[in-house]
């Protein structure tokens, strides 16, 4: 089985995922705050202003689904995690339950 | 027909939502509630990508220096970039300067 490919890409998004998974729960605490209106307008702020100050590996826009064959970061099926060609490749090799190649 | 005032709607909903343990929020503000009730994200995400192998050569000589296990990979890469370097193929030297480096071309 290949392994996965390492490349940088790769590392930063693995580093950006464990990112929000340490900081989902505080990050969350103080979006509540920010986005609740009946609480007075300087605590919001507050809350807004501490939310700037997390990294940038910790929201969980940054995370973006890279095939986990080869690392590619487009032309991904997200039902399988795989680049269209790794996804070609495997799929031949009968790897993946259930995807046949068309034939008619 | 007849028209409902709008207080005994208003009432209405009222009694509704604390017959259903809802929330009464007539005039639609924002709690920010949603960010609360959101399952968690993070427990997912982490696992999209395969587990790095708990053994791989390089980790076992790591760990026991005296073994010396050759990895065949390594020595197939290793011989591969040598092959290259001798074709003249090799990666381009490192810029010792920012003068020479490639992007202070490109921006030219």
């Amino acid at each position: 089985m290949p392994k996965l490919a390492k490349n940088i890409r790769v590392l930063r998004d693995i580093k950006a995922r464990q990112g929000v998974q340490d900081n989902e729960i505080v990050r969350r605490a103080y979006l509540y705050v920010a986005r609740n209106q009946s609480l007075p307008p300087q605590v919001r702020y507050q809350a807004q202003l501490q939310l700037n100050t997390f990294g940038r590996y910790t929201r969980p826009t940054t995370v973006k689904n890279r095939c986990t064959e080869s690392g590619r970061g487009r032309g991904i099926m997200s039902e399988f995690g795989l680049c269209r060609f790794q996804f070609r490749l495997k799929a031949l090799k009968g790897e993946l339950v259930g995807v046949r190649k068309a034939s008619w | 027909m007849t028209t409902i005032p709008r207080s005994y709607v208003r009432a209405l909903t009222r009694i509704r939502c604390s017959i259903f343990q809802t929330t009464f929020n007539p005039s639609s503000q924002r709690t920010g509630a949603k960010y609360l009730r959101a399952p968690l994200r993070g427990p997912a995400m982490v696992q999209y990508y395969p587990k790095p192998e708990a053994f791989s050569v390089t980790k076992l000589n790591k760990i026991y220096p005296g073994w010396n296990l050759v990895d065949i990979d390594e020595v197939v890469r290793l011989n591969d970039v040598e092959s290259k370097k001798k074709r003249g193929k090799g990666a381009p030297k490192k810029a010792k300067t920012p003068a020479e480096s490639r992007r202070a071309r490109k921006k030219r």
